[in-house]
């Protein structure tokens, strides 16, 4: 914030560092937005489901939101730097002010951050309850996940079981999930959920994938030795692909 | 000096004070751990149960706890408490011996409490730390250069990683407080010593002592459970864990006697005339920290007391086939875990807005705004620390009220950043290693900080959590923002502490490397964590290996900077120029004291008339 209270130069923002940081200012904000939305968007991974396409979306919000705090601040380290720099042993001559406060810009910088941050928590207050509201959906596949040392295993509605997941394409699903030994934590990556598998506890998840497509199941809970190498893959079928399958290993099951 | 009003005794020849030193502590120790390990071996029973480990576990601890005993009575921090028991007190002759009076290089390896010798003590820790926890990260990284890692065993990896965490963590948390908060804090304040120097000395010998059963750990088995050892998978884990157990407990002990000493240092002894908006804001910044460890550390040893109980003795705090509970590990841990992330960031930044206005010439900006965001990240940071457990299923219901409490802190944050900025706002820029590095924090803890808000918001915490992402944000706030604030105080204090100027090309030369090292390095941390990479895996799948490869690279560059910096100490160090009093011009107490600094600071206690932001000319 500038010198605000100065009142001897009521027209503090004709200076012209001001000027120069007031075009910084754009420049940094349009370049940090612009920047930080593709860094995120670029490197994460392609969504497959509702719930994944929120979090990019989250992303790309907050990173906008940020952009002008984060662009001002660059702004006006850069004109600072800009200006005269000093190098040399000995101290360069004072300042020529002795500006120790600003109550406008402080009123300014706090009330600002107060809504950004309000802003935010709605932001997420919204998605949050939607997340938590899949949980209860009553028309979703109910599947049991256990994590143990160090594979997945699922069991479906019908008695199947196996140790990589199936899952029909655009229908909700409920996850319980528990552990057997340590905690682990069961992360469908591509479709951006993620939950503890703590022994002795169920906890639920839900996700509606809404892609074909085999995509990756990883620990994200350091769980012991071969923590690095629990991991498997959905395969997201359609729902008559999903149906054949199921009914097979059923009868798989039966047969053990 | 504490002297208290009993009769000094007479020494007759050389008393027990003087013949204590790190050798008859390391000797002692090793003794008592080896007799109460024979014993151990000799009389406890053997195990009916069906759990494996439990009697070596015994011995292991017992062990442990013998040596922590052995060690802290062969340094003598049992002399003067038993001399109370006696009802007397040390003579005014061995105060002034167990303050370093006349002993030269001596006084470094013994139970010294003059609060100088404390601070340069720490200072060589914590370089230690550094330096081992920095081979650690090599090591880390080389392992993951290649997909396949491979040449690492996965259970050393994972002890590797564990060891990595938590003697960074100590690291980071000791770094500022430690060499910096006892060595100049006193004399910035207008103390002639600590409050409590005896127990200035305590809290840096318990840190010695922690660390051999951290080493020790190494050979049993490791500490192959990440640095926050979850429960129950500690539960599980080899040997070593005891080590862990046994390190924490006396870390603890060491953050919780330095916090209530430099707390009351601060609170009792500033000088004549330094009211609250006198004293410099990096005395906040100190006592701000070590404030938060006075409720957050006694939950982190009480923690480790129940997992030591749960491994050697059967009791099931965390154990659920006994019905006891994980979260119950989790909560405690966070509860600890929390807090101490702003142990360690507050006086870091603090210490970069305690150089501003000097490398400004200008004054500090907005200092009660300084002070209500210090103030308020430590008052909000005690009740974030769940939002490490958004996803572990504890309690759905509490997302939303934790979420709220951790993007709070943005605002009190977003001070510090107003702080900063506003200061070097029309200052008259003097370029030095400390100046470039007010701009790397705000580089670097900008980034920090919003993806730490990405991280707050639980949606996206769903896919964050646990991946590299986080790993690379808490890097950005740890290192990049608070080691960077650390570096440049050793740069910044140099000058005092040890009488010469810091090499300005060398400081130059690694800042330059660290801070590009650094964000090549966590830049493409992030990008893996984005693609979906874990956090601690030793192999990861082939699509992150451009990331990993950057990462590697990065993390080389990093360790060039650190030996150029540690070059720059030695040699600096030894053969620097020499500084006069005070180098950077600054306003603050310590640079009024000649170098070397005389053994009680001043002659004369000073009176204080102002703040320390005089800088600047008065407008007409």
């Amino acid at each position: 914030m500038t010198d605000l209270m100065n009142s001897k130069k009521p027209q503090w923002w004709k200076s012209p560092d001001v000027k120069k940081t007031a075009i910084l200012w754009a420049v940094c904000t349009a370049l940090v937005g612009y920047v930080g939305t593709e860094f995120h968007v670029r490197s994460i991974v392609e969504p497959a489901s509702e719930t994944m396409s929120g979090v990019i979306d989250l992303m790309r919000i907050f990173t906008w939101a940020a952009a002008p705090v984060a662009g001002l601040v660059f702004a006006m380290c850069l004109t600072v730097l800009t200006s005269k720099r000093h190098y040399g042993d000995n101290p360069p001559a004072e300042a020529d002010h002795q500006i120790s406060n600003s109550p406008r810009a402080n009123a300014v910088w706090i009330v600002v951050s107060a809504l950004l941050c309000l802003f935010a928590l709605i932001t997420g207050l919204i998605v949050l309850q939607k997340d938590s509201e899949a949980v209860l959906e009553s028309t979703a596949i109910q599947m049991n996940v256990t994590g143990s040392q160090w594979v997945w295993s699922f069991d479906y509605p019908n008695g199947a079981r196996s140790e990589d997941l199936y899952l029909p394409v655009d229908k909700p699903v409920v996850f319980h999930i528990t552990s057997v030994d340590v905690k682990h934590s069961f992360w469908i990556v591509q479709m951006g959920i993620k939950m503890d598998a703590n022994p002795g506890a169920i906890t639920e998840a839900a996700v509606t994938p809404n892609k074909i497509g085999v995509f990756d199941v990883r620990c994200a809970e350091l769980c012991g030795l071969l923590h690095a190498y629990m991991q498997t893959k959905v395969h997201v079928v359609s729902q008559s692909d999903y149906d054949k399958w199921v009914t097979e290993h059923a009868a798989l099951e039966g047969r053990a | 000096m504490t002297t208290l009003m009993s009769k000094p005794v007479s020494a007759p020849g050389k008393s027990i004070i003087e013949r204590l030193n790190i050798v008859t502590a390391l000797v002692l120790g090793a003794v008592s751990a080896f007799v109460v390990w024979r014993l151990a071996l000799q009389f406890l029973p053997g195990d009916t149960e069906v759990r494996l480990f439990t009697r070596e576990d015994k011995i292991t601890l017992l062990s442990m706890i013998a040596w922590f005993v052995g060690f802290m009575t062969g340094i003598g921090a049992l002399v003067g408490p038993f001399r109370w028991l006696m009802g007397k007190d040390l003579s005014h002759d061995e105060n002034m011996f167990l303050a370093g009076k006349d002993m030269g290089i001596n006084r470094y390896f013994r139970y010294t409490t003059d609060h100088k010798v404390v601070g340069i003590q720490y200072l060589i820790i914590t370089m230690v730390i550094f330096g081992i926890g920095g081979i650690l990260a090599m090591l880390i990284r080389t392992n993951l250069g290649t997909p396949e890692g491979g040449w690492i065993h996965p259970q050393a990896y994972n002890s590797i990683v564990g060891t990595h965490g938590i003697i960074m963590i100590v690291g980071t948390i000791i770094m500022v407080t430690g060499p910096f908060g006892n060595f100049i804090m006193p004399i910035m304040i207008g103390a002639r010593d600590m409050a409590f120097p005896r127990l200035n000395a305590l809290s840096f010998w318990l840190i010695v002592a922690a660390a051999v059963p951290l080493i020790w750990a190494q050979f049993i088995g490791g500490i192959s459970t990440g640095w926050s050892a979850y429960n129950p998978l500690a539960g599980q884990a080899p040997l070593g864990m005891n080590g862990y157990i046994m390190f924490i407990c006396i870390f603890a002990i060491s953050t919780m006697v330095a916090g209530a000493n430099i707390t009351t240092t601060i609170v009792r002894m500033r000088a004549k005339g330094m009211t609250w908006n006198r004293t410099p804001i990096f005395i906040y910044g100190i006592m701000a920290s070590v404030a938060l460890a006075l409720p957050a550390f006694p939950v982190f040893f009480l923690s480790q007391v129940m997992s030591g109980m749960d491994r050697a003795l059967d009791t099931s705090f965390y154990n659920t086939a006994g019905g006891g509970s994980g979260w119950l590990y989790e909560n405690l841990f966070w509860i600890m875990g929390h807090p101490e992330v702003y142990v360690i960031l507050i006086p870091a930044v603090a210490a970069l807005m305690e150089m501003a206005p000097v490398f400004t010439r200008r004054p500090l900006f907005s200092f009660n705004v300084a002070v209500m965001g210090i103030a308020g990240i430590s008052g909000l940071s005690v009740l974030v620390w769940a939002h490490h457990m958004y996803i572990s299923g504890w309690a759905p219901l509490l997302n939303a009220p934790f979420m709220l409490t951790t993007e709070l802190i943005s605002i009190p944050t977003g001070m510090l950043f107003l702080v900063l900025v506003g200061t070097l706002w029309r200052g008259r820029l003097w370029m030095t290693m400390p100046t470039l590095s007010i701009f790397a924090l705000l580089w670097n803890f900008m980034i920090g900080g919003v993806t730490g808000i990405y991280l707050s918001d639980v949606p996206a915490d769903a896919f964050l959590h646990g991946s590299m992402y986080v790993t690379a944000h808490f890097h950005y706030t740890l290192m990049g923002a608070g080691l960077t604030g650390a570096l440049a105080a050793l740069v910044y204090w140099f000058p005092k502490m040890t009488g010469r100027m810091f090499d300005k090309k060398l400081s130059w030369i690694s800042f330059w490397l660290v801070q590009i090292g650094f964000n090549v390095t966590f830049l493409g941390m992030f990008t893996v964590g984005l693609a979906g990479q874990p956090r601690r895996v030793e192999s990861y799948a082939s699509t992150f290996n451009t990331g990993n490869m950057i990462t590697t690279i990065g993390a080389y560059v990093i360790m060039v900077g650190m030996l150029v910096l540690l070059h720059g100490v030695i040699s600096s160090w030894r053969s620097g120029e020499k500084a006069p009093m005070n180098p950077w011009q600054a306003k603050t107490l310590e640079w009024t004291v000649a170098n070397p600094i005389p053994l009680e600071n001043f002659d004369v206690l000073p009176t204080v008339t102002s703040d320390a932001y005089g800088y600047g000319k008065a407008q007409s």
